[in-house]
């Protein structure tokens, strides 16, 4: 029972950075199965696909869309290319060494985070 | 949408999910930031647009692949959908009547704590699909 509530609470903490971000929810799921959880790694990063499999996102994208802040002909026309993108990744990570690519996404994400905090203060 | 906008679009979904497949993050937190600065969206309708992107289970493949190796909480996991379903429709609901600004602001910072996160998880040595000193990170 307590487990029960423990993995409620991690679908909902995920759910509200998914919702108020704009991004799927494993990058705040997969740090709690492994923290809270006491789940080791592939074991928090497995649990997290299944929670990511059905469209969870679905009351987030009606609030979206309830004041008009989804551009659907936009999205629709993204998936195909994330499609694909992740099959060529995916085929290009076997041939590379993964964990520098990682860090230099790290610093770009960074940066980038960085960037648009500092950006706002010109408004 | 002109042509070449269309063209602009479908070359950002080629590269975020690129970076999908070859990094194993979320396609969000690169769709997100692109369509801000490629297309001039702003920081709602980004965010809106990206939810709706990630509403197909595009991780059905890796999923599968975490499953024959019996990596994965089934339990958990439905457990967890269900309390996302409804964190999602309170962090909508937080989110859009925020100012764009602020939200801008919050989303840099969050951004920076998944770098953080990221590279926690480059740092450590890699390893392959099932064993037990797996590095760190998100699906």
């Amino acid at each position: 029972m307590k487990k029960t509530i423990g993995f409620l609470l991690a679908g909902i903490a995920g759910g509200i950075g998914s919702g108020m971000f704009g991004i799927g929810g494993g990058i705040v799921l997969v740090p709690i199965f492994g923290l809270f959880l006491a789940f080791d790694q592939h074991k928090a990063q497995g649990t997290s696909l299944v929670a990511l499999i059905p469209p969870t996102g679905l009351l987030a994208v009606l609030a979206y869309a309830k004041a008009g802040y989804v551009y659907w002909l936009t999205g629709a026309v993204l998936i195909p290319g994330l499609f694909l993108g992740g099959i060529a990744g995916a085929k290009i990570a076997k041939r590379i060494e993964p964990r520098r690519m990682r860090q230099v996404f790290a610093v770009l994400l960074f940066l980038l985070g960085a960037w648009q905090v500092i950006g706002t203060w010109r408004h | 949408m002109t042509p070449i906008v269309l063209i602009i679009v479908l070359v950002i979904g080629l590269c975020a999910g690129t970076l999908v497949g070859l990094l194993g993050i979320g396609g969000g937190v690169v769709l997100v930031p692109a369509m801000v600065h490629l297309l001039h969206m702003d920081q709602h309708a980004a965010q809106g647009t990206s939810l709706f992107v990630l509403l197909p289970p595009i991780g059905l493949g890796a999923f599968l692949e975490y499953r024959k190796k019996g990596n994965v909480d089934l339990h958990a996991g439905i457990l967890c959908a269900v309390g996302m379903l409804l964190g999602g429709y309170i962090g909508g609901k937080i989110a859009v009547p925020m100012p764009t600004v602020r939200l801008t602001q919050l989303f840099g910072v969050f951004l920076m704590f998944s770098a953080v996160l990221l590279w926690a998880k480059a740092s450590k040595p890699a390893s392959t699909l099932g064993q037990a000193s797996a590095p760190k990170g998100e699906s």
